[in-house]
């Protein structure tokens, strides 16, 4: 009886968004007359950084600096439409819709540069806030200047809109294919924890994870790895702590407080590695792809593989309790199933188990 | 009763048994400490009570009447950052944002407590405090650059 060390891996595909239509994304930038930018989008910022990639992604297709361009998202009904902040879509798609809608707006700013510095607007360029003419570096105007003429010059509004949505793909009846990829951006990971065993208590202990993402491109590489390291500490919740039932087999134990459904605290943390491989998407803005969900995803079955090192059992189901450790431990010593229980017995009440077998709940217990 | 909330003097209309929290957010419209589990266990409540962080959920206002009360509104803003703050903003150790007021505040008075916090000291600190969202990696990261900021 003692500590048993193990490490385990696991590997991962993820899409980015939905597929087959469904989840558009829309965006509308404008210039305001002294050349700052407003880019309105419906896009939720829900911690993840989507306010602060969107910027960073106009501002690069505008050749602006990142604080002449303002995000604004305050308001989702006046807004262009962005369907929401899950599967992984708000840089992919929300992403996307900006980019689109900011090259548009650069066209226009070209467009009225050229007709200020009479330059043909395919030989003008952006950087840093001014256009300038390739190859004749000194001729150039301030977009400020650009966007004040088009407002008391020309009478125009310097404005451009975008949308992204994934082409729908058709499916051939009689042979199952698509005429194209109905994915797109997907994503690939790896995930190694090493964990400690207690084969007495069942306790399991992960002392170091390592999780290695493909990202497509990480447009802010701070922000994608604190997705990935809260991905990665979530996963190890889901794994070994999280459950709807705690107090099971009577489901009407389900926890019914925030304190009885465990999430990992900051005590006993592992150490946790995270690599950034950027593999650009053709899809994505910049290449990006969208890693926010499959974060969590890996981590639980990575354990589950390196338990299986340590002490060479198979654990079936999340989390894994340590009371599921030594069940399986008893299995596979012969013990005839479940050697603890001899002697007792559970008694099933039936008339406590309404509620579950109203709401459809169902579960299986052996007396 | 009364509370002196971030050094301004309140006289309070809330009963004894009202929690902290709710006279912190409802009657003075205080905002930072979060009403997340309200039975103690997520730490999003969490404010200082002279100096000490307390659990503001669990608090009734009966029990620390006259006291000085610290909220992150006290410990500085957007256009003069507290270190912790600092650090926290510059390493992304918040994201959504909800436990972050509660961390922030308990980290000021570890740091005070102990300016050269080790990483054990950090984690029991921090112990009660859920964060959802940054696996803490970054949370741990901001609480020891502070620590080294202020040394």
């Amino acid at each position: 009886m003692a500590k048993q060390r193990g490490r385990g891996m696991a590997a991962i595909e993820y899409p980015t968004g939905m597929n087959q239509g469904g989840d558009p994304s829309q965006c509308w930038v404008k210039l305001k007359p002294d050349g700052r930018v407003d880019v309105l989008s419906g896009t939720v910022d829900l911690g993840q950084g989507a306010k602060t990639i969107q910027t960073q992604i106009v501002a690069e297709v505008l050749g602006v600096p990142t604080d002449w361009v303002t995000f604004d998202n305050s308001n989702t009904d006046t807004s262009p439409l962005c369907t929401g902040s899950f599967a992984s879509r708000a840089t992919f798609m929300g992403g996307n819709a900006a980019r689109i809608a900011a090259e548009r707006a650069r066209e226009r700013v070209l467009d009225i540069a050229s007709r200020l510095l009479e330059v043909d607007a395919a030989d003008l360029d952006i950087d840093e806030g001014e256009v300038f003419v390739k190859g004749a570096t000194e001729k150039r105007v301030g977009v400020p200047d650009v966007a004040a003429a088009a407002t008391w010059q020309f009478g125009e509004l310097i404005t451009g809109t975008g949308a992204y949505l994934k082409p729908y793909a058709n499916v051939d009846p009689e042979t199952g294919r698509t005429d194209r990829n109905p994915h797109a951006g997907i994503s690939y990971g790896a995930c190694v924890a090493d964990v400690e065993v207690d084969d007495e208590t069942g306790a399991v202990a992960v002392t170091k994870l390592i999780q290695v993402y493909d990202v497509g491109r990480a447009i802010n590489p701070m922000f994608v790895e604190g997705q990935l390291q809260g991905g990665g500490i979530m996963g190890l919740s889901f794994g070994l702590l999280e459950s709807s039932y705690p107090y099971y087999p009577s489901v009407e134990h389900r926890g019914s407080e925030f304190g009885s459904y465990l999430s990992a605290s900051i005590e006993g943390l592992p150490e946790v590695e995270t690599v950034l491989l950027e593999n650009p998407d053709v899809d994505g803005p910049f290449g990006a792809k969208g890693v926010g969900e499959m974060a969590s995803n890996g981590i639980g079955p990575a354990i589950v593989a390196a338990i299986h090192d340590a002490i060479g059992i198979w654990v079936t189901e999340s989390p894994i309790t340590p009371e599921r450790v030594l069940r399986a431990l008893d299995e596979k010593a012969g013990g005839g199933g479940e050697p603890r229980r001899d002697g007792k017995r559970y008694v099933f009440d039936e008339s406590l188990s309404v509620n579950a077998l109203a709401t459809g709940i169902s579960f299986e217990v052996n007396v | 009763m009364k509370l002196n909330v971030n050094g301004v003097e309140h006289a309070l209309e809330s009963g004894a048994l009202t929690p902290l929290l709710h006279v912190l957010r409802e009657e003075l419209g205080v905002t930072s400490p979060k009403a997340g589990c309200q039975s103690g266990g997520c730490g999003a409540c969490t404010v200082l009570v002279d100096g000490e962080p307390r659990r503001s959920c669990l608090t009734p206002l009966g029990a620390v009447d006259g006291a000085e009360v610290t909220t992150i509104e006290g410990i500085g803003d957007a256009h003069d950052l507290h270190p912790v703050q600092e650090a926290f903003h510059t390493l992304h150790a918040a994201q959504c944002g909800f436990c972050t007021p509660g961390m922030i505040v308990a980290t000021v008075a570890l740091l005070k407590r102990l300016p050269q916090p080790g990483r054990r000291e950090i984690e029991r600190a921090l112990s009660g405090h859920i964060c959802r969202c940054t696996g803490y990696v970054k949370i741990v990261e901001a609480v020891e650059a502070a620590a080294g900021g202020s040394r």
